[in-house]
């Protein structure tokens, strides 16, 4: 009967040495919050804070369960598990994210807000969630990729290999311009193409100064994938405009009674902005020669 | 076949004017020639390469003028000129290379 006597009186002397310390560790939690409040309260009221966010958000609730575990182990002896931080983090976030900021939008910045704050006020479970519980939802379609990609490299690998030869591309070849058969069309104008500056054994009336003038598209590409080519084409499309300018100064030269021209020059310049073109001019005295 | 700049050939008589002929040929537009030769240009060395292009050049245009000239059945040409002109290109060097003159028959 003494020893249940004894018991119970210990036990409620343990009930009353456990409500003296109840009371000590929820003074330890009120000091270690209203120290972060304070803390808090210094960044707000000095604006110290980046990109808008206040930098408070973070050292409030440490400094808060830094002075409380400081509080609790001079008075306690231990410490009561940083609940002030916690206090801190709920109010803080709670104060800033939805009184001071109502119009708070959905969108990347704010997720990744809330994740920067529930990272900092539950590490372990968010880092759980984060490395282990992500990581193995992420490695199931990630392992079935591979697996498709194995099948895919298989099935590639069993097909006979088809070599494919390009088609060959025929060009039409550049013909040469038959020069022969195109100066004995000019020589067939019933006209004298002299270049000398008289004809002296030929009787013959100088009728004035004549000229014909023909332009040509210039080949303007910086590089040629056949320059050869290239050349031929340029080559003829220049032979072809000076026989056009001929038989064009023979039409004037005819026109105005004249049969003849003496001193010709044909002369080939650059044209148009940049020498984009190629002028070809003739020019010459127009001469009547008499029978 | 007798070539000359002169209005007459010297000691021989011109019996008849065949016509004009004429005869062209071009230096072009190949870009890695061009490039070495701008590179000798710089340095200050001759371009021998393009000099001997050029002789080329003149070589075809002047036989070009030749086989006109003896289709039409003449034995020389007078009043004979020579012109090169530029006409552009990648560097500046193509040049176009002309030779024109009349044919004549001469006894």
């Amino acid at each position: 009967m003494v020893l249940l006597s004894n018991l119970n009186k210990m036990k409620i002397k343990d009930k009353e040495i456990d409500l003296v310390n109840s009371l000590k560790g929820l003074l330890c939690i009120s000091v270690g919050t209203a120290f972060g409040l304070l803390v808090y309260g210094i960044f707000l009221y000095f604006h110290i804070d980046i990109f808008g966010w206040n930098l408070g958000l973070i050292f409030a609730p440490l400094a808060a369960g830094y002075v409380e575990t400081i509080l609790a182990n001079r008075i306690l002896g231990e410490n009561v598990g940083a609940i002030s931080a916690f206090v801190l983090f709920i109010s803080t976030t709670f104060y800033s994210f939805i009184l001071k900021n109502p119009t708070l939008g959905v969108n990347i910045i704010t997720a990744g807000s809330i994740l920067v704050i529930l990272q900092a006020a539950f590490p372990t479970l968010i880092n759980y969630i984060l490395l282990v519980v992500l990581g193995g939802i992420l490695s199931y379609p990630l392992n079935g990729l591979k697996k498709l990609v194995k099948k895919i490299e298989e099935i590639v690998a069993k097909r006979p290999i088809l070599f494919w030869e390009p088609p060959e591309i025929k060009r039409d070849k550049i013909k040469p311009y038959d020069e022969i058969e195109s100066n004995r069309k000019i020589n067939n104008l019933d006209f004298y193409f002299i270049t000398s500056t008289d004809i002296l054994d030929i009787k013959h009336e100088r009728i004035g100064v004549y000229g014909s003038h023909v332009i040509l598209d210039k080949d303007n590409k910086i590089i040629h994938t056949n320059p050869e080519e290239s050349e031929l084409k340029t080559l003829n499309s220049i032979k072809h405009g000076k026989d056009e300018c001929l038989i064009n100064l023979c039409e004037k030269i005819k026109r105005n009674g004249g049969n003849g021209i003496i001193n010709l020059e044909i002369e080939y310049f650059l044209a148009g902005l940049g020498g984009d073109c190629i002028q070809i001019s003739a020019t010459g005295m127009g001469i009547n020669i008499h029978d | 076949m007798i070539l000359t700049s002169s209005n007459t050939l010297e000691n021989k008589e011109i019996i008849e004017y065949k016509g004009l002929v004429t005869g062209e040929s071009l230096i072009g537009a190949n870009i890695y020639k061009d490039l070495f030769s701008g590179v000798r240009d710089v340095v200050g060395g001759r371009t021998s390469r393009y000099e001997e292009e050029l002789q080329k050049a003149r070589d075809v245009a002047f036989e070009s003028m030749k086989d006109k000239a003896e289709s039409l059945d003449a034995n020389a040409i007078i009043g004979l000129k020579i012109s090169y002109d530029n006409l552009g290109g990648t560097m500046g060097n193509t040049i176009l290379v002309t030779a024109y003159g009349t044919a004549v028959k001469f006894e």
